[in-house]
């Protein structure tokens, strides 16, 4: 009887190329300038910063140690990344930075914050779900946000005695890291599942497991999903702490004993590396929620 | 907008491709790019298959270069050897009471905490090896040029990293003017990476510390005044030693007399031709040849004959240990001090003996 036909988009918001809710925000207010401005403004900013930096220390306001310049940071970068001889002149070549690359150092970190966050996910999402659902959450809640609470450096030193020098107590660290984030997004995920879902699937005959599997789970993945991106990016933040005894390959030991050196242009370009990891990470999981859960925010 | 089965697909690519680059990094390669292809300079021991987790320092020292040339390694093809890099002396000593390590270098007065109550109780090591007496290596910079002496310093603040040779070097060179070290100074404990930037803001006057923090306080327009050269005339000697768990020592004879020849054989490298052996504790320490070179002469190398005798392993450094331990107790670092029985249980002249005289 009635006819639903798509409603024709107006000239302005057919130029958005980036996800936005469609035609029920028709009417509001422009939120997000188009993806190329945005990408311009990125690039803009970057290279401001660059200048910037460039100017104090080619006006030699700081010194080489505190700050080095671009330059000196690209040079460590590169050098980091290839095989060169220890010295102008030496015939000896040595491999990297403690003979790994850079890029080798970096991929060592992200394996052991894979494992980690990957460990923290097998079991925060289930003891999530038994906390949210049972009197398990009233007994161990304390317990998870004292968890959440501790830095991670003042542990370090314990984990190293109970399970040694080697990768385990750096992976323990990542999952200690990631664990509480994971577990207490899905309890606030379960809390916020709507009871008349529940109830209307219940009406059609659904057994508890069907419910769960149905109805429970699809409900608090947004939030088990931004649980895993926040607990990723605070384990990464870790990485460092997690890599100072024994670091070597791994991008924060290689920080942390540069700095010991005194290289500070090898320190700067280890942070950079980290924090575009980090950035780019996060894309990834952000881009993994519009895969799993594209009903958000649109239901 | 990109559909479903596409954005999948590259999810998948993604994940694959991640997979495959973890597969390139091998998490046991050997911390140094294999040295020119080096043979043994005598004749290799292929008997010996022991295991040996072996804790290293950044030190320009004998190790370093036993490291580099993969020596223990080409002269022990049978053996398992790892190498595990630890920032300190403290360090070291919690290796060896997790089990971690095998054998170990490390500063006298770490060896002397490992020895006392009441880490003796957790760690049983023994000293079999020194490194290095150090000399100019370690050494009191000030920043005040008028200050010309040790006593000078009366109400400065002086930073030193706690619980290391330049510790205790301060604390006797401080005794031995006859100062307090609770009342007439203020002795701070910062780590050597952190006193450029206390320096810079005249947070601190002095610092009694190595390379390379050393040589960039000078580089900043620090004076020398004393270094632990001074310290060891004053018969206050202090020492990098090479230590190995007594049960490892007893249990492996072999293997100590192998490493112990190395050792010896890095000593002389390093009195005969110093511009190969700084070349690998160059690649070891990631400095410059030049100025691994110029680290030589802050420290003072004995070849295993020298070592052996009463002098050092042979009598002497029991006293040097127990006299530590004296000074360590007085700081708090220790519970108490055994008898010089005690220390010379943590001393082991055997392995220098058994290279010496072979």
């Amino acid at each position: 009887m009635t006819q639903t036909t798509a409603p024709v988009r107006p000239q302005s918001d057919r130029n958005r190329t980036d996800t936005d809710p469609g035609p029920s925000s028709r009417g509001a207010r422009r939120l997000r300038p188009p993806r190329a401005r945005r990408l311009g403004m990125h690039v803009a900013s970057v290279a401001a910063l660059l200048l910037l930096w460039w100017l104090v220390t080619r006006a030699g306001l700081v010194r080489p140690l505190y700050l080095p310049s671009p330059g000196a940071v690209w040079d460590a970068f590169v050098r980091a990344n290839s095989d060169h001889p220890i010295a102008a002149g030496s015939d000896r070549i040595v491999r990297g930075e403690q003979n790994y690359y850079l890029w080798e150092h970096l991929v060592a970190s992200l394996q052991r914050i894979a494992i980690g966050v990957g460990a923290a996910v097998a079991v925060g999402i289930p003891l999530g779900l038994l906390m949210g659902t049972t009197w398990l959450g009233t007994l161990l809640e304390p317990y998870l946000n004292f968890l959440r609470s501790l830095p991670p450096l003042a542990y370090i030193g314990l984990l190293i005695v109970w399970f040694g020098i080697g990768d385990t107590s750096k992976i323990w660290l990542l999952f200690l890291a990631a664990f509480p984030p994971i577990a207490m997004s899905t309890i606030s995920g379960i809390r916020g599942v709507h009871q008349d879902q529940v109830n209307a699937v219940l009406s059609l005959g659904a057994s508890r497991r069907q419910v769960l599997t149905a109805v429970v789970l699809p409900a608090t993945l947004p939030e088990i999903l931004t649980g895993i991106r926040v607990a990723t990016g605070f384990a990464w933040t870790t990485v460092v702490a997690a890599e100072i005894a024994n670091g070597i390959p791994g991008i924060g030991g290689l920080a942390y004993l540069a700095g010991e050196q005194l290289q500070s242009a090898l320190v700067i370009a280890c942070i950079v590396v980290i924090g575009l990891a980090a950035i780019l990470l996060d894309l990834g999981l952000k881009n993994l929620e519009k895969v799993l859960v594209p009903w958000r925010g649109k239901a | 907008m990109k559909s479903r089965p596409t954005r999948t697909a590259a999810a998948l690519a993604a994940v694959t491709l991640s997979m495959s680059l973890a597969g390139c990094v091998e998490s046991g390669r050997s911390s140094t790019t294999s040295a020119p292809d080096t043979d043994c300079p005598w004749k290799p021991d292929e008997s010996v298959t022991t295991e040996a987790r072996i804790a290293w320092q950044a030190v320009p020292n004998g190790d370093a270069v036993v490291k580099d040339l993969g020596l223990l390694e080409a002269c022990m093809p049978n053996a398992d050897i790892s190498w595990v890099q630890a920032a300190a002396g403290g360090d070291v000593v919690k290796y060896y009471g997790s089990d971690d390590v095998d054998l170990g270098l490390m500063g006298s007065a770490p060896a002397t905490i490992a020895s006392s109550e009441p880490v003796v109780e957790d760690v049983d090591l023994s000293v079999v090896w020194i490194h290095d007496v150090i000399g100019d290596a370690e050494s009191l910079i000030v920043k005040d040029p008028t200050i010309t002496d040790i006593s000078g310093l009366k109400g400065k603040k002086v930073a030193v990293p706690f619980s290391s040779t330049a510790h205790y070097s301060l604390l006797q060179a401080l005794a031995d003017a006859g100062m307090d070290a609770t009342r007439d100074v203020e002795v701070i404990n910062l780590e050597p990476e952190k006193m450029p930037g206390a320096w810079q803001g005249d947070q601190i006057d002095a610092a009694w510390v190595w390379d390379p923090v050393q040589s960039q306080l000078l580089e900043d327009g620090g004076e020398r005044i004393l270094s632990s050269a001074d310290t060891a005339e004053a018969g206050r000697p202090t020492f990098d030693v090479g230590t190995a768990s007594q049960e490892f020592a007893e249990g492996n004879p072999e293997f100590m007399t192998q490493w112990t020849k190395a050792q010896d054989y890095a000593v002389r490298m390093i009195k005969d031709d110093p511009a190969a052996a700084a070349e690998s504790v160059a690649v070891v320490l990631g400095i410059d040849p030049a100025d691994a070179e110029k680290q030589f002469g802050g420290l003072t190398f004995l070849t295993a004959e020298e070592q052996a005798g009463p002098d050092y392993l042979g009598g002497q450094l029991t006293e040097d240990l127990f006299t530590t331990a004296g000074f360590l107790l007085e700081q708090g670092e220790i519970e108490a001090v055994g008898t010089e029985s005690d220390y010379a249980d943590h001393v082991d002249p055997g392995p220098a003996k058994a290279a010496a005289n072979g």
